[in-house]
């Protein structure tokens, strides 16, 4: 019997809302999800084992998501991975600097599940191209 | 001997009421932390439910209806969580949580409490149905506009903006005017909430560019241009010529230059004049840097020299902004160009350089 090796993705978003809906959502379709609750530890997880996606908040404490992205991008082992930010920051400006940043993708809040998830889908897909 | 034996019991005094002091904090915080530990465990089960609703996994309504039909004293502890989860999505989740307060009687209640003589249960009203986001409710918010509290108002507009409903954008502009010795609504408020009413008030803006009063002239203009309305363009162009008002010429100059075209170059140009107000030359140097047209580049150029130093540094950012032609034209400036002209050049492509601009313009022409 083979296990199938599920995709990894680190959640990080101080509101315990958001982070429990999209783990829930993630984990309903099929990921391995890792919850954090700051940007520190974002980083800690990604670093600690492989990881396919992170999924950031922008305004965290500690460490932002735009820093996390940052360092990341910074890192010749995790320059590659891929990025999603989800946030409340709408303005055309914050849009900009977090692509400019290297982010993947911008979701914004008030966001759609469902929605989120096709982004995922669409990110990873682009990723193994 | 008294003395010291006084300062002995003062002391001892002071010692024991920080002691207590700390002893009841403590308390209180534990007492606090066993309250929402035990809110937690007796929510842990319709919390499942409710992240089920919410994450549009709930396909066969079971979530729901659980929700639907909790008692009312688990949904007074659990109304807080749905309440804090209505601004955080939308789409069908949304839908489910605006539905499931319908089924526990809040939207009734809030459509109640919306003429309570209590102006704060008034505003909480429209704020809880601005959440829940029901088209429906545009029409019950709509007379809070005129309300005699300037809170209230201020809720009702900005519930009004998350509702998002059209019908409602010719009452906020109406709101913005001050009558009857009421403040109308600030503008950014009133701005906001438009733009979040998306493409379907294209035709009241029309209406409210026309507008006697400067201040609804101005939001329309303002909202144009945020809100990419190209069918203001043309009134927006004899706004920035004709209006009587500086800062609706102000606004409908940053409207033209997110919205305008190649011919709004010359227009925009002509208000660089030097016998034009200050604050118009700049946002006008300003605007031609968001028109992105190539036909500006020249005059941007000359601009450099101005005697007024923040309109030329706005040039020089323009002409970042612009792209490769902008650049050639600051590089020529700051090598061959006069003292001001070659400061002002230099400055911007040394800003341009730090924030990696340059690379990127020549990695792309």
């Amino acid at each position: 019997m083979t296990e199938t090796v599920k995709t990894r993705i680190v959640v990080a978003d101080d509101d315990l809302d958001i982070l429990d809906l999209v783990v829930f959502k993630l984990n309903q379709a099929g990921f391995d999800t890792v919850a954090v609750t700051d940007g520190v530890a974002a980083l800690a997880a990604i670093e600690a084992e492989p990881t396919r996606l992170a999924i950031l908040d922008i305004m965290m404490p500690g460490l932002s998501g735009l820093d996390v992205l940052r360092n990341l991008r910074a890192n010749e082992a995790t320059k590659g991975l891929d990025v999603i930010l989800l946030t409340a920051r709408a303005r055309d400006a914050d849009v900009d600097t977090g692509f400019a940043t290297g982010a993947n993708d911008y979701v914004i809040k008030p966001f759609s599940p469902r929605e989120l998830l096709h982004r995922v889908n669409a990110v990873l897909a682009r990723g193994d191209r | 001997m008294n003395v010291g034996r006084t300062f002995l019991i003062v002391g001892a005094a002071i010692g024991l009421a920080c002691a207590s002091a700390i002893v009841v904090v403590a308390i209180a915080k534990l007492r606090r932390g066993r309250v929402a530990a035990r809110s937690r465990a007796m929510l842990a089960p319709y919390r499942h439910s409710l992240i089920t609703m919410v994450s549009g996994e709930d396909d066969d309504g079971q979530a729901r209806e659980a929700l639907s039909a909790v008692s009312a004293p688990i949904w007074v502890r659990l109304r807080p969580s749905v309440v804090a989860f209505l601004p955080k999505v939308r789409g069908l989740p949304a839908d489910n949580l605006g539905e499931l307060m319908r089924a526990h009687g809040e939207i009734d209640e809030a459509t109640r409490r919306l003429t309570s003589r209590s102006a704060v249960r008034r505003a909480r009203a429209a704020y809880l149905l601005g959440l829940v986001r029901d088209p429906a409710s545009a029409a019950l918010v709509l007379p809070l506009l005129s309300d005699h509290v300037a809170d209230v108002r201020l809720v009702a507009a900005r519930a009004l903006g998350t509702i998002g409903d059209p019908a409602a954008a010719s009452g906020i502009l109406d709101a913005l005017r001050t009558q009857n010795g009421q403040i109308g609504l600030p503008a950014w408020v009133a701005a906001e909430a438009l733009l979040a009413m998306g493409p379907g008030i294209g035709p009241v803006l029309q209406i409210g560019l026309a507008s006697k009063d400067p201040a609804v002239r101005n939001v329309c203009a303002k909202v144009g241009g945020h809100g990419t309305y190209l069918s203001t363009v043309p009134q927006l162009r004899v706004l920035l010529a004709t209006d009587s008002d500086g800062d609706v010429r102000v606004s409908s100059a940053v409207a033209l230059g997110r919205v305008g075209g190649a011919h709004d170059a010359a227009i925009l140009l002509r208000h660089t004049d030097a016998s034009e107000p200050t604050v118009l030359r700049r946002t006008c140097a300003t605007a031609l840097g968001d028109l992105g047209q190539h036909e500006s580049l020249e005059a941007l150029a000359g601009l450099l020299a101005d005697d007024d130093r923040r309109l030329a540094e706005r040039a020089a950012d323009s002409l970042v902004r612009i792209g490769p032609e902008g650049i050639v034209q600051l590089e020529m400036a700051a090598t061959t160009g006069q003292g001001l002209s070659a400061q002002a050049a230099g400055g911007a492509l040394e800003v341009a350089g730090l924030r990696g601009q340059l690379a990127h313009i020549a990695m792309g022409s």
